[in-house]
């Protein structure tokens, strides 16, 4: 049986693709069949054709037994649609265009949504990787990373993890070249590449007894990029040295291509036991880096916290000084890589689906209107024999072949879409996301693309569903009258357009406001016109003299030395204050130091709330001063002068010096944005000795940007074998900050955008529409002596009340849902009534003036040509 | 002759049987039904065709262009291994259907 059936389709679908030679086929066999007989019996061949039977019958009964009958229907039904679309291009081409960009943008930011929160990590089993993070309860929770000893420790006693390394971020300086750099490297365990499953292109990774000893083991892995770059991709490379910082380290192996560490960003590796002195790494107090680890088949995240915090208990216990108030966060690495991306990818998923619904709404009054227009043809049709679900399913072919060209221009805009998206964007994408069209975007695509066909379909149903004939005919002959299901149908459309495109403005005000609020941001520093970057230096130098040098050029309006930039970094420090009361490790205070020149405030013009900035003689006299942020002053000093109050690093009992406070300034949102990670206050010490790898901060008279070159040149002429990098202006740095609000911002404008528009064509053409089907009621109307205002109100009323009506459910469906993005809103409320009346004003005039322009058109309506017009 | 008309099933089995003879063409295949038959089975060529295709289709034969004695294009057909087995059912179920039909006769 099932032979029987995989032959004749096998049969049938070779006949099908040559459907010529089936007939001709046939043709022969009978001719053969008569010539045979004819010669054979002696009769004529007239006579013989005539005893056959009727030939043309037994044809079609061959031939139909031959081919495949729904493939058959729908290659004729396709041949039909590719007709009557053809024959009205301007309906034709504005369908396929429609459902082009929405059917583009939904698949392009789909791609994007796949790529980054439906595909794995690139790394083995990757649902399985997590970070361990120590964290400190505060204020709020802290994350803080894990110390050393903490690591092994919790290496040790825990049993929900197949493995850990320690995954710490590095800079290195390559030097014993012409030219110095710096590259951005990880400091690992041993473990870590088999943590993630990634094996060395070539060479091999680290040996356990080279993770083993602190500083014993200079070994060095290598990214594909720097191994190219620095040693030619020589394959022979595993055994050579590179010298970093003042050290000859030996290569044993390079990673493959697509590797650049979980930061992303690594061209080198090293083991843990180079990342710091004995002394560094047996301080269990100094916590700076985040552990990976990867569970135990089995094992969830949860039940490792559960055993982690048991851990973190003991760890307490044993080691109250520096544990006190100590815990560890189990979090899964995806989150921690991708996270950021998911709500906004998830917003813009939604958004992006409404302005394909608005253009498939579109397209359906298209249709509909296309539809009623064709009662008279579909009415014959039936009239000739044509099976009502035939003719449907012919409708639905069109409508399906619409989609479908919409979906093949659709696939093409994502192409480029997606990849404009990821390169265009102000949000970094993790180098291993690349979005683009395969199997599945296109698998989407398609989907979306039947959807829409068959929802494109329902409008032609309607119609059909209770089309009487001898009305249609008499209806199609006489356009006296609006049909009234059509109109309904034609208004819920309106009405559906108008709330969704109210829904996805609304969601766009509320997060441009918010983008908004952000470019806002005072951050307690005038970061315009400034430039930083950071130098490395041969040797530990007084870099006065080149601060002097970069002074001298012209543009140069100041400059500052310091030990960081503003929101690129830096860590914090407990300190004392002089005479506090006792205090516990929960409410210990940290600040974060930066230790700058006499010049810093002017440059960054930082005001004073009291005091005042260095002096120069206080950067060289070892005299300990020191300039803190409010915060730091109204915590132990409420309500007096701070003015030579003084504090200490580390605690009372520490050997460290005081520090008199000289000056107060304001908060400063030194570390983030829009605000600071924690609530730690800031405090600047006078940059004293020489320095190795100093920051330099630029304020210019011209575009900060366009004085790089010259910089460069300046620091070039004072020694070539110092090391630029890190060269941003200070409002890229920002930027850098609120990347993903602007992106989301931006996207949701755009879509917002192609939303009013689509919503307005869609009204203007439901609008137009009507006013042409009542172009002979209005013309009645006006010969009967309606006025021009009478016409205008009749017909702009019924569009103006579907607007309102629109707009209504659009503001309560926005309401609704606008408490979805708020956590992607700064400073703005869900319910922000600005983004709300703003999004409803623009809305309602933009749809008014595309319902009044075809109403005031019928208003000049001649009442004589109307009524000849038929 | 007209009203010997053979039954769809009927003319099934006996295509089939008759290309247990060899590959033959359509006419071939009716003018020996009728001879074998002493011109009491007439085989209406209308049905002919649609009845080899469907077998075809159902793959019990097969076909396949060739020259045949006056060196005209005509079409072969050919029973295949499915198409024997078929033959061999339908023969049997034959036999028994008109044994049983006979014994009704003769008893009656």
């Amino acid at each position: 049986m099932n032979f029987e059936i995989l032959h004749g389709l096998r049969l049938r679908l070779r006949a099908l693709l040559w459907r010529g030679r089936l007939d001709r086929d046939l043709q022969d066999e009978i001719e053969f069949h008569l010539n045979e007989r004819a010669a054979r019996s002696g009769l004529s061949p007239e006579e013989a054709r005539r005893r056959f039977g009727n030939t043309t019958v037994m044809k079609e009964r061959t031939r139909d037994m031959w081919t495949i009958r729904w493939i058959e229907t729908l290659m004729q039904d396709l041949r039909y649609a590719a007709r009557t679309l053809r024959k009205s291009p301007g309906f034709t081409i504005v369908a396929v265009l429609t459902l082009a960009l929405g059917i583009g943008a939904d698949t392009a930011i789909f791609s994007v949504v796949d790529s980054v929160l439906l595909r794995p990590l690139p790394y083995a089993e990757p649902s399985r990787l997590v970070e361990l993070w120590g964290n400190v309860k505060r204020v709020k929770v802290e994350r803080r990373g894990a110390s050393y000893p903490d690591f092994v420790d919790w290496r040790a006693q825990s049993h929900s993890f197949e493995g850990m390394a320690v995954l710490d971020n590095t800079v290195a300086t390559l030097t014993g070249v012409e030219e110095p750099e710096r590259v951005a490297g990880e400091v690992v365990s041993q473990a870590y590449f088999d943590l993630l499953g990634v094996r060395p292109a070539v060479g091999r990774v680290f040996r356990p007894e080279e993770d083993a000893v602190p500083q014993r083991d200079a070994v060095v892995m290598l990214s594909d990029g720097l191994w190219k770059r620095r040693f030619g991709g020589d394959r022979q490379v595993a055994g050579r040295t590179l010298q970093i910082g003042e050290r000859d380290y030996t290569i044993v192996g390079v990673m493959p291509e697509w590797f650049r560490g979980v930061s992303d960003q690594a061209q080198l590796w090293m083991p843990a036991m180079m990342g710091g002195t004995a002394a560094d790494l047996a301080e269990r107090g100094t916590r700076s880096f985040p552990v990976l680890a990867r569970l135990r088949p089995g094992v969830t995240a949860a039940q490792a916290q559960a055993e982690l915090d048991g851990i973190a208990q003991r760890l307490q216990a044993a080691y109250p000084l520096t544990n006190e108030g100590r815990a560890v966060e189990v979090a899964p690495l995806d989150r921690e890589l991708l996270g950021d991306l998911r709500q906004p990818l998830i917003v813009l998923l939604c958004a992006v689906g409404l302005v394909l619904l608005i253009a498939c709404t579109n397209v359906a009054s298209l249709m509909l209107a296309r539809s009623e227009a064709r009662q008279r043809e579909i009415a014959m049709r039936i009239a000739l024999g044509a099976g009502r679900a035939r003719v449907l399913a012919q409708l639905f072919t069109e409508s399906c072949v619409i989609a479908l060209a919409g979906a093949a221009g659709g696939l093409a805009l994502a192409h480029w879409g997606a990849r404009l998206l990821v390169t265009a964007s102000p949000v970094t994408f993790p180098s291993f996301i690349h979005p683009g069209v395969d199997l599945r975007v296109a698998l989407f695509c398609t989907l979306i693309a039947c959807a829409a066909g068959i929802a494109l379909g329902v409008a032609p149903a309607v119609q059909m569903r209770n089309a009487n004939l001898a009305e249609a005919f008499k209806q199609a002959s006489s356009h006296a009258v609006d049909r009234r299901d059509g109109r309904r149908f034609r208004g819920a459309l309106v009405v559906a357009e108008v709330a969704f495109a109210m829904l996805l403005l609304t969601g766009a005000g509320l997060l441009i406001r918010s983008v908004g609020q952000l470019a806002a941001i005072r951050p307690g520093y005038d970061p315009s016109h400034l430039l930083t970057l950071r130098i490395g230096l041969p040797r530990p130098t007084d870099a006065r003299e080149v601060q002097g040098r970069v002074a001298r050029i012209p543009g140069v309006v100041a400059v500052s030395l310091g030990s960081d930039v503003p929101l690129d970094g830096g860590g914090a420090s407990f300190y004392a204050a002089e005479g506090q009361p006792p205090v516990t490790a929960q409410n210990r205070p940290r600040v974060y130091p930066h230790r700058v020149s006499p010049d810093f405030f002017r440059t960054l013009r930082i005001p004073f709330l009291a005091g005042r900035p260095f002096t120069e003689g206080e950067v060289h006299d070892g005299v300990s001063v020191v300039i803190v942020s409010e915060s730091l002053a109204k915590r132990f000093w409420p309500g007096q002068d701070p003015i030579g109050k003084r504090i200490k690093i580390g605690s009372l009992i520490s050997k460290t010096p005081w520090m008199t406070i000289v000056g107060v300034v304001n908060e400063l949102k030194y570390r983030g944005l829009p605000n600071n990670p924690t609530t730690d206050p800031d405090m600047f010490v006078p940059i004293a000795g020489p320095v190795r790898n100093p920051a330099l901060l630029i304020r210019t008279s011209v575009p900060p940007a366009s004085m790089a070159p010259a910089v460069r040149r300046v620091l070039r002429e004072a020694d070539a074998t110092t090391v630029i990098y890190g060269v941003r202006t200070l409002e890229e740095l920002m930027a850098r900050e609120t990347a993903n609000s602007r992106f989301t911002g931006w996207l949701m404008g755009i879509f917002a955008g192609s939303a009013l528009l689509l919503a307005v064509i869609g009204i203007y053409g439901v609008m137009s529409y009507t006013v042409a089907r009542r172009t002979r009621e209005i013309g009645i109307r006006m010969a009967l002596g309606a006025g021009r205002g009478q016409v205008l109100r009749m017909v702009a009323g019924n569009g103006m009340s579907l607007i309102a009506g629109g707009l209504a459910i659009g503001a309560v469906l926005a309401f609704a849902l606008a408490r979805l993005i708020d956590t992607l809103l700064y400073n703005v409320t869900p319910g922000d009534p600005i983004a709300f009346v703003a999004a409803a004003g623009v809305m309602a005039l933009v749809a008014l003036a595309a319902c009044l322009a075809p109403a005031a058109r019928a208003t000049r309506i001649a009442p004589a040509s109307a009524l000849r017009n038929e | 002759m007209g009203d010997k008309a053979l039954v769809q099933g009927t003319l099934d089995m006996l295509i089939l049987k008759t290309l247990t003879r060899g590959v033959m063409h359509g006419y071939a295949i009716v003018e020996f039904i009728q001879q074998s038959s002493d011109e009491v089975l007439r085989v209406e060529e209308g049905a002919l065709y649609p009845a080899l295709h469907r077998l075809e289709l159902r793959g019990l034969l097969a076909s396949e262009w060739g020259v045949s004695e006056n060196n005209r294009r005509a079409k072969f057909y050919k029973l295949t291994a499915a198409g024997r087995k078929q033959l061999a059912e339908e023969s049997a179920s034959w036999n028994r259907l008109s044994g049983a039909v006979a014994r009704v006769m003769q008893t009656a």
